[in-house]
């Protein structure tokens, strides 16, 4: 085991933010088309829940997986039905879906407290694990971790290099006029809380899978919020969403470590920090196009930006 | 009619739909059967954590066994605060004249509602403060974990040791300190780690921390949450020592790295609780156990201690038992380098409640 | 500013007869009571006993019903916080925040003049809590009137940052050094306790809660100050062209709004909890939005909705102790009562594409 504090650090980041990460980047997606869901705490719970359930009974946790991406999606359907089909407030929705989640996954999870299982494996790559320090850092973890950069990059070709993609944005951004073009805003809008709803309960999955291997009522403690915050922080953009988790999951983790360290730093008043720059970042640069705001981000609240 | 006087409308129609509701069963009222002693208890999580909660739950169920006459109220998840209130006042209005506020934080609430109900019996565990109706009740966990430690450092190939603790909570400090006295006491190499996760239960946190501390190289790790599961599986997932705390069935989850953990089984100590209240006897007091009581239990030994390690535990319990050994004893100094306990004399266990520093050779902050 | 729309805050848009709204309302409700009886069946419960015990557990007696407006003086406060900003077509989802540092600074109040008599403590840490969720809010206020950040987003962030702050106080300069190092304050002394009626727990807070009501509704129907806030929430361009200065409304209704959360936090902390604790909000702030949406930001109906989410809320308790089921649970039936309404809700607004 490696005694370095840099990676121990590291790797706690990268442990802690996977989860934070996948959220993030169904919820970047979201948004992005103009939707901004604060259920995705819900989602998250469905996904745990759903895949802790399912691999108690099948012992399989890969399939476990599959059926907490699954169950997210159609979770998430629900504040699709609210917001695209019926026009809801989009606040509101997604904290009625948050409280839905946490009743629901709290019902579904009573019988499986305290079950065991094996969880998501760490695999090691043959060549890669084994090189001394970066090996063990970066290469002993489970497929999820593995899996979570290049789903974040798929996240941005798919958003800023495709057609479907380019639409999805459209959408955000001027809803009209993208139905003036011809697309279809409310297939579009369904089809990116699907795939949000996937990401959120593989988030899900991940905590009660992979990082903990077991269910706990609300075990997300706000993860899904923090995730609705770092959206922002990485200003919609699903390659600065990695800095973004590394650094809100490396919250945690760097507390961790510093206390591990005698450092007399309060933890409170560094978690806020991602919070502050967050809020100073979209007050300076708010203005510029490229980085900021869906200019139809809930488009049934902003009438008057 | 505008909107306004349709939101009367609705408004009046709901106070009117609620009033008719209150009257209605208001007449019905409550429907109980008469059992010869009804105990309500709260539980801040779910019982079945293989922790805390399930340690008490457990209790409560063997009282059931030993008393069938007792009826149990028991709620899970119960909030800190504003709520703990209510739930206990809705046990009381069922009849509860036992009530057990089974978390620390449940203190307040319980000894505001024991001032209404004279003649309502609480039993708080590991409180502070007494009244005429509320008596407190724990045991003294230091003794046990220096027994815990003497096996950790038996056991230890890195001699590296860590904790994962909820709050920097007196208790909680002094149970580390008493952990590192004792493994130190047979390796006098060991150092230990010790971070705190900032609260009772959040699996994520405490699976990041474990993962933290073991990849600093410490190859036994203790817990002090609420539900030890999530920290002894991490430990198990990377071929690391585990030593429990709270419920004595943990070991399952850690069938090679388990070494032995600190069980609370409250069955009989109930028991006895539920027999004085029926019979008169009750009295409100600060009880503290120790080894010696039957609600605190070393839980048995995993497969990799060793056997001299085993043996030098069970003697030094019996010192403890017999007084001979005292597990602060001093010279003591903190971890930044503060003389806490002169030589020649002992911290008294009973004082562990103002204890806020952690001893030399921890590396962790205890504020 | 562009043009705003009626529905934004969810107001209700109604022509018809009188009853027919209030027999909606029923009807939806009724909706989700079904779903959920539905829902209890299907885990083996029964639904007729769990109503029942619900019911007759929060309104069967002085006691439950007490618990009941115990439980409604935070959701009214922050509600009509919520109700306020909203007026003009702010969004505050910031009340959580507001609720904390209200209850942060009421607490510095209460700890540090612990020896003045009641009847000049506890006016002055009201004050307190409302200038502390006030100038919270304010700050997201200041950054929407300037035109930087919506506040929207600002109220969502600042939430964090309000509990991480009080995290830190009570964790650290604030510990009481007699609770055995527990992260919680010193416990307020009599006299900054908020009396209580009787032998329940109603405190003075219920007076707060309903001057807010009776104010908000005062204010905006009656003052010229409503006036000019409805004009900007009708059209804001022509309410500027009128010379009503929107930048100030946009700070002071935030302030006010952020005021009235603190005090919901003032009131908890002082009356409820009788120390500040990391736990102090169950999320009244959140829920309190949700009041002031489903009511359209209206007095009479945060009253009603506030009422009837403390009931399904408190039933948790005897969910669980009745009938095994666990308490949040119903957390499932607030959603659902909260879905009927969103789904009558927009129907009739917006582009149709």
């Amino acid at each position: 085991m490696v005694g370095s504090s840099l990676g121990g650090f590291l790797s706690g980041s990268i442990l802690a933010g996977t989860p934070l990460l996948y959220a993030t980047l169904g919820e970047v997606i979201s948004e992005r088309a103009g939707m901004i869901n604060l259920g995705l705490e819900g989602v998250m719970l469905m996904g745990a829940v759903v895949g802790f359930s399912t691999t108690v009974n099948t012992g399989n946790a890969v399939l476990g997986v599959f059926a907490a991406a699954l169950a997210g999606a159609l979770f998430n359907m629900v504040f699709g039905f609210l917001v695209i089909g019926r026009r809801a407030n989009q606040l509101a929705s997604g904290l009625a879906l948050m409280f839905c989640g946490v009743g629901l996954s709290a019902l579904l999870g009573a019988t499986y407290i305290g079950s065991q299982i094996k969880g998501l494996n760490e695999i090691r790559i043959p060549f890669l694990s084994d090189i001394p320090a970066i090996g063990t850092i970066l290469f002993h973890y489970d497929i999820l971790v593995y899996l979570v950069v290049p789903m974040a990059i798929l996240v941005w070709w798919a958003l800023f290099y495709t057609r479907w993609g380019l639409s999805l944005r459209a959408v955000g951004e001027n809803p009209a006029a993208a139905f003036a073009a011809g697309k279809n805003p409310y297939l579009l809008q369904y089809q990116a809380l699907f795939i949000a709803g996937l990401l959120g309960g593989i988030a899900g999955a991940d905590l009660s899978l992979a990082v903990a291997r077991t269910w706990a009522e609300w075990m997300t403690a706000g993860r899904g919020f923090v995730a609705v915050a770092l959206v922002i922080f990485s200003k919609w953009h699903p390659l600065r969403a990695i800095a973004g988790a590394l650094l809100f999951g490396g919250a945690i983790a760097l507390q961790l470590q510093m206390q591990a360290r005698g450092l007399p730093v309060s933890p409170f008043l560094l978690d806020m920090l991602p919070y502050l720059l967050s809020l100073g970042v979209l007050a300076v640069w708010g203005g510029a196009r490229r980085h900021t705001v869906p200019a139809s981000l809930g488009q049934v609240f902003q009438g008057t930006e | 009619m505008d909107k306004k006087g349709s939101s009367i409308a609705s408004a009046f129609l709901v106070i009117l739909i609620s009033l008719v509701t209150v009257l209605i069963f208001n007449f019905t009222g409550w429907a109980s059967a008469q059992p010869k002693l009804k105990v309500g208890i709260l539980h801040i999580g779910s019982t079945a954590d293989a922790g805390y909660n399930q340690a008490h739950a457990e209790g409560v169920q063997a009282m059931k066994r030993n008393l069938p006459t007792v009826e149990l109220i028991e709620v899970e998840n119960v909030p800190e605060g504003a709520d703990a209130e209510r739930v206990m006042e809705n046990m009381i209005r069922q009849g509860a004249k036992l009530i057990i506020p089974a978390s620390f934080g449940y203190l307040d609430p319980a000894l505001r509602v024991a001032k209404k109900y004279p003649d309502v019996k609480f039993e708080h565990p590991g409180g502070y403060k007494l009244a005429p109706n509320l008596g407190t009740y724990w045991a003294s966990t230091p003794e046990a974990f220096y027994l815990m430690g003497i096996a950790a450092g038996k056991t230890t190939k890195t001699n590296k040791l860590g904790y994962v603790v909820a709050l920097p909570i007196s208790f909680f400090l002094a149970n580390v300190n008493a952990f590192h006295l004792g493994a130190q006491s047979v390796n006098p190499k060991v150092e230990t780690r010790v971070v705190f996760t900032g609260t009772f239960l959040d699996p994520g946190k405490e699976a990041t921390a474990a993962n933290a501390l073991l990849d600093q190289g410490i190859d036994v790790l203790g817990v002090i949450v609420d539900s030890p599961i999530t920290v002894v599986q991490a430990a198990e997932k990377r071929a690391a020592f585990s030593v429990g705390y709270h419920y004595i069935g943990v070991q399952k989850f850690a069938p090679k790295g388990w070494i032995s953990g600190i069980a609370f089984t409250w069955g009989e100590l109930y028991t006895r609780f539920a027999k004085q209240v029926m019979g008169g006897t009750w009295k409100s007091e600060a009880l503290l156990g120790n080894l010696a009581s039957d609600y605190l239990t070393v839980a048995p030994f995993g497969p990799a201690v060793p056997a001299d390690a085993i043996k030098l535990v069970n003697v030094k319990k019996q010192e403890f038992i017999s007084g001979k050994l005292n597990v602060f004893q001093g010279p003591i100094k903190d971890n930044k380098g503060v003389e806490r306990v002169k030589a020649g004399e002992a911290f008294p266990v009973a004082n562990v409640g103002k204890m806020d520093w952690l001893v030399e050779g921890i590396i962790g902050q205890a504020k | 500013m562009g043009l705003t729309d009626e529905r934004a805050t969810g107001a209700f848009y109604f022509r018809r007869e009188w009853w027919v709204r209030p027999i909606r309302f029923i009807g939806l409700f009724g909706l989700a009571f079904l779903v959920f009886a539905m829902v209890l069946l299907a885990f083996g419960k029964s639904p007729v006993k769990a109503y029942v015990d619900i019911f007759s557990s929060t309104l069967g007696s002085t006691y439950g019903f007490s618990e009941i407006l115990v439980k409604m003086i935070p959701l009214t406060l922050t509600a009509v916080a919520v109700a306020v900003p909203s007026r003009i077509w702010l969004i505050n989802v910031g009340g959580e925040g507001q609720l904390y540092i209200g209850a942060l600074f009421a607490t510095w109040g209460a700890l540090t003049f612990n020896t003045l008599p009641a009847w000049l403590l506890l006016p002055f840490i009201s004050v307190l809590g409302f200038l502390g969720g006030g100038l919270w809010a304010s700050i997201s206020g200041i950054l929407r009137a300037k035109g930087w950040v919506s506040e929207t987003i600002s109220t969502l962030l600042l939430n964090y940052v309000a509990i991480l702050l009080v995290n830190f106080f009570v964790f650290g300069p604030w510990k009481d050094p007699e609770s055995a190092n527990y992260p919680q304050t010193a416990e307020f002394v009599n006299a900054a306790t908020l009396p209580v009626v009787g032998g329940t727990r109603v405190h003075l807070g219920f007076v707060f809660a309903i001057a807010a009501l009776i104010l908000f509704y005062f204010f905006l129907s009656r003052t010229r100050w409503g006036l000019e806030m409805r004009a900007i929430g009708g059209n804001p361009e022509a309410a500027r062209r009128n010379g009503i200065p929107i930048s100030g409304y946009i700070i002071l209704l935030m302030f006010i709004g952020g005021g009235l959360a603190g005090l919901a936090g003032m009131s908890e902390v002082s009356a409820i909890q009788g120390r500040l604790r990391p736990s102090l909000s169950p999320g009244y702030g959140f829920i309190g939005f949700l009041i002031s949406w489903m009511a359209g930001g209206n007095p009479l109906g945060i009253v009603a909705a506030a009422f009837l989410l403390a009931i399904v809320t408190s039933g948790g308790d005897i969910l669980q102790m009745a009938h095994g089921l666990p308490g949040s649970a119903v957390n499932i039936l607030n959603a659902l009562i909260l879905f009927v309404v969103l789904s009558r809700q927009g129907r009739k607004r917006g582009v149709k594409w």
